[in-house]
């Protein structure tokens, strides 16, 4: 499974959404995630990928995400 | 005396913060609870940083003991208001309303402990990560914007989750509830609602009314269908509020609008029908008006005297 679509599984289970909903260009703010979902988000995908992943304001969307874990592995 | 990290290094008498409230923790209400051994936290709210500049030096003509500064993250001024704290390096930060990394740096270097305000164990592990010297763990008895978890669950989950220090807050209104948060693991608590009838709290006398004469049952739970939640105590605002939440045709922008201004028409107009009186679910334990250092040291004494007694309860 490659990074985007673990995040996808990860972000359709929390969130209670259908994957096909998402995309990588989507920002956090249009799929209505705070910063507590996003906190949440990445704590299960350290959890599941095993690489600290760093949050900083340059993280705004899924591919935005998925390039930082991409980096860290 | 109950001693922890906090009386240590931030070198308070009681290891006790007043919450950051807005448009209640001002720089008189800071300064009277830093003068009686907790620490006082102004609220930068969301005004601007010559606001914030002006209540700091207000406290330090009030107090010569620690004190800290709140700031709300989602504030249009949150960059402004952390330059001023790196500024005017107050004793600690403490942050609320998302993740405070960007200033971090900044506070760090200005030897300001920072202390967010987490929800949740993995917001609590991000700012562990990040550099905070503690956290704060609020269960969702508070009041104002709250989270979905108790305090009677998040306090021992987040103590599991990081290695820094975790406070308290949510539903502590006297020495059983400091008592209740030593044993779960905390070392020391952060309490509201008790500080809204302090003396030296410059809400509107109704506001203060709202509070002494709540039930148990008197507070609500308002704005989860915009992602902010909120408890405060039933009124017709609130009552408006929940039905309109809970009606399918209206929009998130007529319940936005619907809430500006409404903690300021409570707290500095009194206004009994459209204010929105931020309150805990511990509101109906408080029952008097006092100065902040008879709230702070009766609810030590207690808090001391069933933690010398718990030995009584292992046989």
């Amino acid at each position: 499974m490659s990074t985007y679509e673990t995040i996808a599984k990860l972000l359709a289970e929390s969130k209670d959404m259908d994957v096909k909903d998402i995309r990588p260009d989507m920002g956090f703010a249009e799929l209505e995630l705070d910063s507590l979902d996003v906190a949440e988000l990445v704590m299960n995908l350290e959890d599941e990928l095993g690489v600290p992943v760093e949050i900083d304001e340059s993280l705004r969307t899924i591919a935005d995400l998925v390039a930082k874990v991409d980096k860290e592995k | 005396m109950i001693n922890s990290i906090l009386t240590g290094e931030l070198g308070l008498a009681y290891p006790i913060f007043q919450g950051g409230m807005a448009w209640v923790s001002d720089a008189q209400l800071a300064a009277a609870v830093s003068n009686a051994g907790g620490l006082g936290i102004i609220s930068a709210m969301n005004l601007n940083a010559g606001y914030l500049r002006e209540q700091i030096k207000k406290c330090r003509t009030l107090t010569d003991k620690p004190f800290g500064v709140n700031i709300m993250l989602m504030s249009p001024f949150a960059g402004d208001v952390a330059q001023v704290c790196a500024e005017e390096r107050p004793a600690v930060v403490t942050t609320g309303a998302g993740l405070p990394n960007a200033y971090m740096k900044d506070w760090l270097a200005a030897g300001i402990r920072v202390i967010p305000v987490v929800p949740s164990t993995a917001m609590a592990k991000l700012v562990e990560r990040a550099g905070a010297f503690a956290v704060i763990a609020e269960g969702g008895e508070s009041g104002g914007h709250i989270g979905d978890l108790s305090t009677l669950t998040l306090v021992p989950q987040v103590i599991d989750a990081v290695n820094i220090p975790v406070i308290a807050a949510g539903g502590i209104a006297d020495g059983r509830g400091v008592a209740a948060a030593i044993m779960l693991g905390a070392v020391g608590v952060q309490c509201g609602t008790v500080f809204l009838c302090a003396s030296e709290c410059n809400i509107h006398e109704n506001y203060k009314q709202k509070v002494l004469n709540a039930k148990d049952i008197d507070t609500i739970v308002t704005g989860k269908r915009l992602g902010h939640a909120v408890r405060s105590i039933r009124n017709p605002f609130t009552r408006k509020y929940a039905r309109m939440e809970y009606e399918s045709t209206t929009t998130g922008e007529e319940l936005e609008e619907l809430g500006v201004g409404a903690l300021r028409k409570a707290a500095v107009d009194g206004d009994l029908e459209n204010g929105c009186f931020l309150a805990g679910q511990c509101s109906a334990m408080v029952h008097e008006i006092r100065p902040a250092k008879a709230i702070i040291e009766t609810m030590f004494a207690e808090a001391e005297s069933l933690l010398k007694g718990a030995p009584a309860w292992v046989k």
